[in-house]
């Protein structure tokens, strides 16, 4: 039934029409206003679960295409090939939705993390209208990210998550708010450049298909991503055509470079990190929920969709500087969280640690770490969405989240803190939980390789139980200080979201194969093209 | 034999498991009902256990095994299963049992904390996971168990959170266990990949390993086994990660009875006995293992002499004697070692529960201020004693059949282990006599008003006394000199015991000096003083600084890593963020630059595009011309 | 070709002279006229490419038409928001027009 609709598209343009509804509310109307704004982010976390039953992952997302043209452009020029039989050139912007074993993980934990942030989105009492439109906005942006399937609507869409991102962070925030919306938009508006860059040499080189047309042959370049992957996959694809058409080694690398260091500003790798440590301190805490939930995940998703599939020989190569670059994420972010006083910066710097095992992962190249690395990306999406949650309530009520201000909290703050407590376990690493199983398969992919570098990553779970347990014990445990005596439990609008987020925690740690299943597949193409010896 | 119940020995940790869930989701509301609830399950597995274990009491009762596919990820399967073996069989009666008992002594020792079924909850998830962790049949599913009993360690000893204590001992448990996991981890992760066909499960590693077939070379294998060890030092307690244990006092006594004397710490002991193939094929490991038990062993006997607190002696008593299973196993008796578990899961049980019987009624854990207890609690005191017996290794006590097999395989392996277990042996005597003078004998030194109001504890608490006490007179006679019952039991006859009657004379007299020193200096006068200590200060400073060994840790580890910490955080403020904010305001720069061409006239603007016009076509002329 | 090339160069002193005066000019009126001449240079051009161009028609006169009506309203426009201006500023000079600094 899901095939006859156009599902992806429905799931990704839903909260833009949410959007424009919420425009033509009144400005005063606030419960009308919220309420929209939950519907229209809730529903396409429900079809995303219908997609998520329906998908069979030895079959693939095939059923559920979309394809539609969109822009054909004619281009006049001379390639020198009419020797191939080519009489005309277009250029073709399609618009292509596309999904399989990699991108639904995804969809689901931002279907899973915005709806916890409609939720927590209580506490903004700001301009509301303008913010669930942007919240809105911001829906479509994400999961167009992870469902297009052609370069130009996949750049659209990572650039309609930067827009209202920024607007979130610079009006609804904390003190420093604006200098961290300013940062976060100089930095990804760079990586976006970047990756416009590649896009474009990828585009004009190796995005080339013919198929005959009225007068003849025609060539078409579009940046359609299954026309990337063959053509890339082929080394003949091009010398079939025309040796000129070739993407040469340089260009090659160029691209491949551009794209990591897009991505990497992303994820982010050390040392182009320091706009996120802001966004998390000074953000709305539902705002860094959806930054450090599912923003974050955008580079470990580029990383692999195109870092991974489609220069498999050049990642190989890299594979050393990848997985050391993940060590020192891991090792750098964690022994910084041990220093840091502030438990959002704590949060920030866990980020990056956890972030460095999606890059062991990626630079295990083989499908074991490839689905530690997106395990690891899901579950750190709802970890750190908890814990952002509980950030948020925590500041409703104590008026600051520095962990030598607090303390005893678990005394007023009994469910609270245990869930906090459930979530900074989870964090470091414990069995039974999500964090542990996306750890266990980045470390066990990229063991075989590179043992050495995999020993030191798993030096990094000590320096997380540290940071864990310093910050966590710090703020629940010991005496109470007087002014927090009279702290109200939470209601149960923010009880939820912790409830639902605590649960997937525990069922995806204890029962990984719900993910790791349908992930099954997802990689088969790539794991061909790379050497044997590769496959685990 | 058909085996019908060993089918079923998952339902072993399922019952606390499904008591966790229902205590955690009724929350606070049901108090002493969900204590009850907790108990009840705990009796449930216990009766399983107690039906396994009868099931295979006969000859030859094969294993069962039964597995589930956990997780599949690329070419990677990782199982779930559990494996029901004479070992398991051993290892679950006593989980289960101390957990019952403590469970039943908790109903009247946490009975007037509010937390009471958090309290339970905490202890029905620890006994889920231990179960599992026993029941385990391959390395992965036992790593996850063995990271939820520390996680529940954890949770128990900050039980009380509002004492800072309490915070400080749970961190320092937990991270300090975790080291020790991480080389678990890696050694997981090493048999992973060199593995025939990526097994994990036990009886693979019997068929690698026990054969010598050579597939993972020998000095591959003494990685594993030292890193596999590694987890079993930091769980066991053994030097040098001894430190938390002690610490580890601040959870109330029954958890430190069942988690941190009979169970959880002797985990390390069952995981060297559960993949001693390993250990055996690679003679580095045994020695490193018999050595740090051995010296672990004498070690905490010598700090246990000088502490003040009831329950850290005991603690350091558990890190001694758990040094001896793992001397026992370095010399290459599993049989000694496990047997030595055994024994000891009740009798230091049983200290432990007494202790809380004491601390129960007199509110102090400082022997100096007891005293005189004896007459006030007879049931605790007489149990106390037997386990104090138990302890020193006084025939025909628990203790002093499991001693004796450990010293004589120590025997059997190098002289030298021998005389610092029989050392050890001594220490033993003399800091167990001394605990017990102080805290049941003579006059009472503390606050006469606590002695007065002190009483003997109700009967949910002496219960569980009594019922160990009789464990620990009797448990000793499975493996005797001249009953090896245990021991073929366990390793189907491969293993056969030593016996010397030097072992025995020495040990019993290494016991009995021990003893009536202890009468001597702490007995005999109710003073308590003791010669050797008054003569040398700097020793008894010494031990009483247990070795100055957290303040060496605190200086080597935790200061620079906080120090690493700020300056790292200082670099990144600095060098990281400043190369960021380097180029931003230097972008900022040129563009205050630029602004000095924008007037704001129109007619300038239109100048400039006149002149860029020129300039443009001149340079296309240019092109064409030259 | 050489019809071609006096009209051009008619049209290039044309649109230099109001180029001129659009640049030096203080007064706006001047400037507005100047504009105006700017774009008649341009419809020379555009005609007499429309007679002597390499692919001759009559596009390019049909296009002056247009430019023609695009300039009327573009000079009423401009004349309007002088007009609106100078009621504020009282002064036609563009000197002191400086907004597009603030």
């Amino acid at each position: 039934m899901l095939e006859d609709l156009p599902i992806l598209s429905i799931i990704a343009f839903l909260p833009l029409l949410g959007a424009l509804v919420t425009l033509f509310l009144p400005q005063g109307g606030s419960r009308i206003i919220r309420f929209t704004a939950l519907v229209f982010t809730f529903a396409p976390l429900l079809l995303a679960i219908a997609l998520y039953i329906s998908y069979e992952p030895a079959v693939g997302g095939g059923a559920f295409a979309e394809k539609l043209t969109w822009l054909s452009i004619p281009l006049n020029m001379d390639a020198g090939l009419s020797n191939n039989g080519v009489t005309s050139y277009r250029l073709l912007f399609d618009y292509r939705m596309g999904i399989d074993g990699i991108s639904l993980p995804l969809v689901l934990l931002t279907g899973v993390v915005s709806s916890m942030a409609a939720l927590a989105s209580v506490h903004i009492r700001k301009r509301r209208k303008l913010y669930y439109f942007l919240f809105l906005l911001l829906q479509t942006g994400m999961y167009g990210v992870f469902l297009a399937r052609d370069l130009t609507l996949f750049f659209i869409f990572f650039e309609l998550t930067l827009i209202p991102m920024f607007f979130l962070i610079g009006i609804w925030g904390y003190f420093g708010r604006e200098q961290a919306a300013n940062r976060f938009l100089v930095y990804n508006g760079l990586g976006s450049a970047f990756m416009l860059l590649a896009f474009l040499i990828l585009i004009a080189t190796a995005g080339f298909s013919t198929a005959p047309s009225a007068t003849g042959m025609q060539l078409t370049f579009s940046g359609s991503y299954e026309v990337l992957f063959a053509n890339l996959s082929d080394p003949n694809a091009a010398a079939n055509l025309n040796s000129a058409m070739h993407l040469s080694d340089p260009l090659k690398w160029s691209a491949f470079v551009l794209l990591i260091v897009a991505f990497g500003i992303k994820l982010p790798i050390f040392p182009l990190h320091t706009w996120m440590l802001k966004v998390h301190a000074e953000a709305a805490p539902p705002v860094v929920m959806i930054h450090s939930g599912i923003l974050l995940k955008m580079g470990a998703y580029g990383l692999i969709r195109f870092g991974a599939f489609l220069f498999p020989d050049q990642l190989d190569s890299w594979a050393p500087v990848l997985a050391t670059l993940g060590v020192v994420n891991i090792l750098y972010g964690a022994i910084l969280a041990c220093a840091q006083k502030e438990f959002k910066l704590v949060l920030a710097y866990s980020s990056i640690s956890h972030m460095g095992i999606v890059l062991l992962g990626v630079a295990s190249l083989n499908e074991t770490g490839l689905e530690g690395a997106v395990f690891q990306s899901v579950s750190h999406g709802l970890i750190s969405a908890l814990l952002f949650l509980i950030v948020g309530s925590l500041y409703e009520r104590t008026e600051t989240t520095r962990i030598d201000e607090l303390g005893g909290l678990a005394r007023v703050l009994p469910f609270t803190s245990g869930i906090l407590l459930t979530a900074g376990l989870a964090s470091l690493g414990l069995p039974g939980l999500s964090g542990f199983v996306g750890e266990l398969l980045s470390f066990m992919g990229l063991f075989d390789a590179y043992p050495w570098l995999t020993a030191a990553g798993v030096l990094g779970l000590l320096f997380a139980a540290v940071y864990v347990l310093r910050s966590v014990l710090s703020m629940t445990y010991g005496g109470l200080p007087d002014r927090f005596a009279a702290v109200r439990e939470v209601r149960f609008v923010e009880a939820l979201p912790m409830i639902v987020l605590t649960a997937l925690i525990v069922l995806i740690g204890v029962y990984p194969s719900i993910m790791t299943d349908i992930m099954s597949h997802g990689f088969d193409g790539m794991i061909k093209l790379l050497q044997p010896g590769h496959g685990g | 034999m058909d085996i019908v119940f060993s089918q079923y020995a998952w339902f072993a940790p399922l019952f606390p498991l499904a008591a966790f869930a229902v205590l955690t989701a009724m929350g606070r509301g049901l108090r002493t009902t969900g204590a009850w609830v907790a108990t009840i399950a705990s009796l449930l597995s216990f009766v399983l256990s107690l039906l396994i274990a009868i099931e295979r009491l006969g000859d030859s009762a094969e294993d069962y095994t039964g597995r589930i596919e956990w997780l599949r990820a690329g070419s990677i399967v990782l199982h779930a299963g559990y494996e029901v073996t004479n070992l398991t069989a051993l290892m679950l009666i006593i989980v289960t049992l101390v957990a019952l008992l403590v469970n039943i002594y908790s109903l009247g020792y946490m009975k007037d904390d509010e937390r009471i079924s958090v309290f339970f909850g905490y202890v029905a998830l620890f006994t889920a996971s231990m179960l599992g962790l026993v029941l385990a049949d391959n390395l992965l599913t036992l790593y996850i168990c063995w990271e939820l009993v520390g996680v529940c360690s954890f949770l128990l000893i900050g039980f009380w959170f509002r004492k800072p204590e309490a915070r400080a001992a749970a961190k320092k448990a937990f991270i300090v266990t975790r080291i020790g996991d991480l080389g678990l981890l890696i050694a997981i992760l090493l048999l992973y990949w060199n593995m025939p066909n990526h097994e994990l499960d036990f009886t693979s590693f019997y068929n690698v390993f026990h054969s010598q077939s050579g597939l993972i070379s020998t000095s591959l294998t003494t990685l594993i086994a030292l890193l596999i060890f590694l987890g079993a030092v930091g769980k066991s307690g053994q030097f040098p990660l001894h430190v938390w244990l002690p610490d580890a006092m601040e959870g109330p006594t029954p958890i430190s009875a069942l988690i941190h004397a009979a169970t959880m710490v002797a985990a390390g002991v069952y995981l060297v006995v559960r993949t001693f193939d390993i250990f055996a094929a690679s003679d580095a490991a045994l020695t490193t293992v018999a050595v740090v038990g051995a010296f672990t062993a004498i070690f905490a006997a010598s700090v246990g002499l000088a502490q003040n607190d009831i329950k850290r002696i005991l603690a350091y008593s558990t890190v001694s004697q758990l040094g001896y299973m793992m001397l026992a196993l370095g010399a290459g008796s599993t049989t000694a070692g496990m047997f030595h578990l055994f024994t000891h899961a009740f009798f230091k049980a049983l200290l432990f529960l007494a202790a809380g019987s004491v601390i129960h009624a007199v509110h102090t854990q400082d022997i100096r201020e007891m005293g005189g207890l004896g007459r006030r609690m007879k049931i605790t005191a007489w149990t106390f004693g037997i386990g104090a017996l138990a302890l020193s290794g006084i025939p025909p006590f628990a203790g002093f059949w499991s001693k004796d097999a450990v010293l004589a395989a120590a025997l059997d392996d190098s002289p030298w282990l021998f005389a610092v277990g029989l050392a050890a042996a001594f220490f033993t005597a003399l800091y167990m006599a001394r605990l017990f003078f102080l805290v049941f004998m003579g006059k009472a030194r503390g606050d006469a008003r606590a002695y007065a109001h002190a009483k003997e504890s109700p009967l949910v608490m002496t219960l569980p006394l009594l019922v160990l006490a009789v464990f620990s007179v009797a448990a000793g006679f499975v493996e005797t000199p001249w009953n090896e019952w245990l021991g073929s039991w366990l390793t189907d006859g491969e293993e056969k015991g030593s016996f010397s009657s030097m072992v025995v004379i020495s040990s019993i007299g290494a016991s009995l000096l021990g003893l009536y020193l202890g009468w001597l200096f702490y007995g005999r006068t109710s003073a308590g003083r003791n010669p050797v200590a008054e003569r040398l200060p700097w020793l008894t400073r010494l031990l009483e600084r247990k070795y100055y060994v957290d303040e060496l840790y605190e200086l080597a580890f935790v200061r620079p890593l906080a120090k690493l910490g700020r300056g790292l955080s200082r670099f990144d403020e600095a060098v990281v963020d400043g190369a960021v904010r380097l180029v931003g305001s230097s972008v900022q720069a040129a563009g205050k630059l630029n602004t000095r061409l924008q007037s704001g006239q129109v007619q300038a603007y239109a100048l400039y595009g006149v002149l860029g016009a020129v300039i443009l076509i001149l340079a296309i002329a240019g092109r064409r011309f030259w | 070709m050489t019809m071609l090339s006096s009209y051009l160069t008619l049209a290039a002193v044309l649109f230099c002279i109001g180029l001129y005066g659009v640049i030096t000019k203080r007064n706006a009126v001047i400037v507005l006229l100047s504009i105006e001449l700017m774009l008649n240079a341009v419809n020379l051009n555009l005609i007499a490419f429309s007679k002597y161009g390499i692919n001759a028609s009559l596009r390019g006169q049909v296009f002056s038409l247009f430019t023609m009506t695009v300039a009327a309203a573009e000079a009423a426009v401009g004349i309007a928001v002088l007009i609106s201006l100078y009621r504020r500023r009282v002064t036609v000079n563009v000197d002191e027009f400086d907004e597009l600094r603030r």
